[in-house]
């Protein structure tokens, strides 16, 4: 993987090869190692390297891109070459921002030499705990273990350079009894392995399993949900991409006001929901950049490359800010912001078991699956419970129930929460995850029943 | 100073994909420099006692133009937003088995040494590997290969001057933006492709071409006073061909039809819910095919190497050759030979020639999708060829064929499926789509919904989705319109797997019709 001093000499060194009075360029270095179970055997597991580089030419206006992932001198060269002559064809680009001056970006390393530097052998023993817990219980583990580390930079003609690096991990495990009639579910993303346990995985998904046992079916309809903190993350996290000042502004997004303009400054949330993008929290992997556009380097609209900020996006149940890429702010006179990732959902000091035990009938859910959006406008999500759905009667769990599909905005969700727990960092099947709290909300969407075990 | 056309008559000189893997013209067996790349990994992987060995070497190629006509904030007047790419890719991995347990390791550097040094790597991770395993991984036999194939194409895409493309797409957005309720118009041409090379302990080597070809046009309607915004795509059928297949999709017609469709579909009514007749055009019906019967008839998920993420299947292994998906005119084929599919090409990645084979006949399952790891564990003896790799650096698995269904009889057309429909809704392309993990329970958006009442199609109404079981939607099936009517669809992202990859598809239907299925009415 590139240091910065390399990864300083390669920019300098595409650049030095533009003509034109704006080249921005990205580079980015990969390892990573993973293992793949299933029917408790391991299945598929490798080691790989990636690299590629971004670049981006401008004159007047005129853009052209590519990437390459070949960086001799002629590859990089001819890749130069050819942002600039697809630039020459391309017509001018209307929102095309000025290139960014240098900029200092924040120290954000949060990258673990154990993450990076572990493989198999560090690994397959949290395997072995998952599939030996499994076996002795009599159940079926799948699962995936994966480890990375990166390292990014981004520079232009200007003089701007950034260098980041960042490690992640991830373990997840699927038990399920060997007639396919019971499943469970775990898993624990962190930036440094050793955080995560595989001892601990296997005991909350062969829990999970054991007891979500001839589920009861329920009629669909409107409940009370106690979401675990994986559930709220795997609808909260898309709320993230509604956030943009100028779908709000075009109205197109639940934050457009009838008539024109925007829900800015409202409270339409209760006053315990803040939701925020934090990339230096230390549960998180982040770049120093961020802000301003949507990639972290930006391209045909928007800009991009602004140093890494904290940002509340609804503070207090207040909607406090929208996402302006650099060219809506510039229109709209208004400093460009961070974009919507990295999200931390606030919550509470109450305990999962604390919420649970303050409801009288309702539903705990593990998780959702295979969310779709139906309206973007709204947020309305379709999905699917998966890996353990429970009843609640009078404060306790006492039955399984057959899995649901739902029809659900997150934003009438949060609307319509009323208690928080304690957030952790979760990933779900879908999507990077967040930083969220269990949840208990009122009047949660279920429209079918889903025979999926 | 270089022009416009300048630079096109010098850009096919320097494409990017030509430097490896050119070949004579009309060759047809692989390149000779990448054989002796390809056999630097054999050598090395049974020098290190590997049971199998298997190398990709490939080189992809991406191209993808756009134009979005959007109004300026403040002013009001149309801004044309282009946006230009052409970028590629070039790797190898390397598969072997040592010990009875599999391996992978992957590259950018396309050297000997490298290549040498990371298939000791992929043997390392295999050895670990075989501490845990307790059944010994089991390849079903193939013949040895050594040919060359490409993709069917008069016109490399990446030949044809980028001023036609351009001058294409921005018509085609411009025709869109004539309408003046339109509040947004798009329109993108991308293309792709795969040089990809195979080289394989059994003694084969294959070297492939695969191209594909896409392109779309939008347009977007918004309403201020409500706050609302409804939008229309016009998705030509997504093909591997070349540049030939772009006049095929008439995208300037089309973004005259879809400016008045937008602006039909933003005012329309909502849907009544209710139990409802649908008329499922392939433009819709592809996606519906490919979620419920693509996914649940590969066997990776049937046997739980799944489970952990993209899930299992209700179609159990005992349930092969006798359960009941479907009516008896439901006839559902694997196919990796269709012409123009997007899964269409000459081997897997196991080395495995393209075949076409049944899933399911007269409404019963028949066969499972199946590599060449899988094929034994349900006492088959061949693979059925359903093994891909997205990428140089990913693992190959077991991924979807092109999987389609039969038309019904020549005589039967449109009309026939809507005469007798006496409350129902035909749906044209692809919206939100939502399946459970073993593919029994689904929720189907569109993009447009036309109403039909008494026999004949009425005006459009919005806000519509469907849910119905796997077997309860298929069992409903009671019409399919003859051959003539017969188009295939796709999709470039389905995904699988950890880590996830992606597999291009395609799906083919006639229009069919399913009786009182469960309409919905969505935000």
């Amino acid at each position: 993987m590139l240091t910065r001093e390399q990864a300083k000499k390669l920019t300098d060194k595409a650049l030095s090869f533009s003509t034109f009075p704006e080249c921005e360029v990205s580079v980015n270095s990969s390892e990573s190692a993973f293992i793949r179970f299933a029917v408790n055997d391991v299945t598929t597991s490798g080691f790989t390297v990636e690299q590629s580089m971004s670049i981006t030419s401008i004159r007047d206006g005129k853009t052209g891109s590519t990437r390459v992932d070949e960086f001799d001198d002629d590859s990089l060269r001819d890749a130069v070459k050819r942002t600039e002559r697809l630039a020459l064809i391309s017509p001018a680009n209307p929102e095309r921002v000025p290139p960014l001056e240098p900029q200092k970006y924040p120290e954000i390393e949060n990258y673990a030499a154990s993450t990076a530097g572990a493989r198999n052998q560090a690994m397959i023993p949290h395997i072995h705990a998952i599939i030996d817990g499994a076996r002795t219980n009599s159940l079926v583990a799948a699962g995936f273990f994966e480890r990375s580390a990166e390292t990014a930079a981004i520079a232009n003609k200007q003089g701007n350079f950034g260098y980041g690096r960042t490690t992640d991990a991830n373990l997840s495990a699927t038990v399920r009894d060997s007639a396919g009639s019971s499943s469970g579910w775990a898993s624990r993303p962190a930036v440094q392995i050793e955080a995560i346990d595989g001892g601990a995985v296997a005991k909350t998904a062969i829990d999970k399993c054991l007891r979500w046992k001839e589920p009861k079916r329920l009629d669909p309809g409107k409940y009370a949900v106690v979401l675990e903190p994986t559930a709220t993350g795997d609808l909260v996290q898309l709320m993230g991409f509604s956030m943009q000042a100028r779908a709000a502004e075009e109205g197109r997004s639940f934050l457009s006001k009838k008539g024109g303009g925007t829900l800015v400054g409202e409270k339409l949330f209760p006053e315990f929901i803040t939701l925020r993008t934090d990339p230096f929290n230390p549960l998180y992997s982040a770049l120093p950049w961020g802000g301003g556009g949507f990639g972290f380097r930006g391209g045909g609209g928007g800009g991009g490359g602004l140093p890494a900020e904290r940002m509340s996006w609804i503070e207090n149940g207040v909607v406090k800010n929208l996402f302006y890429d650099r060219y809506w702010a510039a229109k709209a006179g208004k400093p460009a912001t961070a974009f919507p990732t990295r999200l931390v959902l606030d919550g509470g000091d109450k305990s999962l078991a604390d919420l649970i035990a303050s409801v009288d009938r309702g539903l705990l859910v593990t998780r959702f699956w295979y969310i779709r959006v139906v309206n973007q406008q709204t947020v309305q999500l379709t999905g699917l419970t998966r890996d353990g759905v429970f009843l609640i009667e009078q404060g306790k769990v006492t039955s399984p129930v057959v899995n649901f599909r739902f029809n659900q905005s997150p934003v009438e969700m949060l609307k319509n929460t009323i208690a928080a727990g304690r957030p952790i960092r979760v990933r779900g099947g879908e999507g990077q995850g967040m930083i969220a709290p269990p949840l208990l909300v009122k009047d949660f969407s279920f429209t079918s029943v889903s025979d999926a075990v | 100073m270089l022009t416009r056309r300048t630079f096109l008559q010098s850009s096919a000189a320097t494409a990017l994909a030509t430097r490896l893997f050119a070949a004579p013209e009309g060759s047809t067996k692989p390149n000779p420099e990448l054989e002796n790349l390809g056999a630097v990994a054999l050598r090395e992987a049974k020098k290190l006692k590997a049971s199998y060995a298997d190398v990709r070497i490939i080189r992809y190629r991406q191209q993808f133009l756009t134009v979005r006509l959007n109004p300026e904030r403040g002013t009001g007047k149309t801004l044309e937003v282009p946006a230009v790419s052409d970028g590629g890719s070039f790797g190898f991995g390397v598969r072997v088995i040592v010990g009875g347990a599999w391996g992978f390791a992957a590259s950018p550097l396309v050297t000997k040494e490298e290549i040498a040094r990371m298939t000791a790597e992929a043997v390392a991770v295999a050895r670990a590997n075989a501490a845990l395993m307790t059944k010994p991984v089991e390849l079903a036999p193939v013949p040895a290969y050594r040919e060359r194939w490409q993709t069917p194409h008069e016109r490399d895409p990446f030949a044809v001057p980028l001023e036609e493309k351009l001058d294409l797409i921005r018509s085609a957005a411009a025709e869109v933006k004539k309408e003046k309720g339109v509040f947004a118009a798009g329109c993108n041409l991308s293309f792709r492709s795969e040089d990809k090379y195979f080289a394989s302990s059994v003694g084969s080597s294959i070297q492939q071409l695969n191209l594909q070809t896409y392109g779309q046009v939008n347009a977007t309607a918004t309403d201020f006073k409500r706050a609302l915004s409804k939008s229309r795509r016009y998705q030509p059928q997504q093909v591997t061909a070349g540049y030939e297949y772009v006049p095929l999709m008439n995208l300037v017609e089309n973004a005259q039809r879809i400016r008045e469709e937008v602006i039909e579909h933003l005012n329309a009514p909502p849907v009544t819910p209710g139990k409802k007749d649908l008329v499922l055009v392939p433009s819709h019906l592809w996606l519906t095919i490919h979620e419920s019967i693509g996914h649940s008839t590969e066997l990776d998920r049937a046997l739980g190497y799944e489970a952990n993420f993209a899930g299992t299947s209700f179609l159990t292994t005992e349930k092969m050759g006798s359960y009941r998906v479907g009516s008896d005119i439901m006839n559902i084929w694997g196919d990796r030979t269709t012409e123009r599919g997007l899964a269409t090409t000459g081997f897997d990645d196991d080395g495995v020639k393209a075949s076409k084979f049944p899933i399911i006949e007269k409404g019963i399952f028949k066969h499972y999708q199946t590599t060449r790891d899988q094929a034994h564990l349900i006492g088959e003896r061949e693979s059925r060829g359903c093994c891909y790799a997205d990428n140089w650096s990913s693992v190959p698995f077991q991924r979807m064929p092109n999987v389609w269904l039969e038309p019904g009889k020549s005589e039967t057309n449109l009309d026939d499926l809507i005469s007798s429909v006496d409350d129902g809704i035909l749906i044209d392309g692809d919206g939100s789509f939502s399946i459970d993990q073993q593919r029994y329970n689904f929720q189907f958006g569109g993009d447009a919904f036309w109403e039909i009442k008494h026999g004949k199609k009425q005006g459009m109404v919005s806000r519509v989705a469907y849910q119905s079981r796997t077997i309860d939607f298929w069992q409903a099936c009671d019409l399919i319109a003859g051959p003539s009517y017969w188009q295939q669809w796709g999709a470039p992202n389905d995904g699988k797997g950890e880590p996830e990859q992606i597999n291009s598809v395609s799906h083919g239907c006639s229009p069919a019709r399913f009786r009182q299925v469960n309409v919905i009415q969505t935000d």
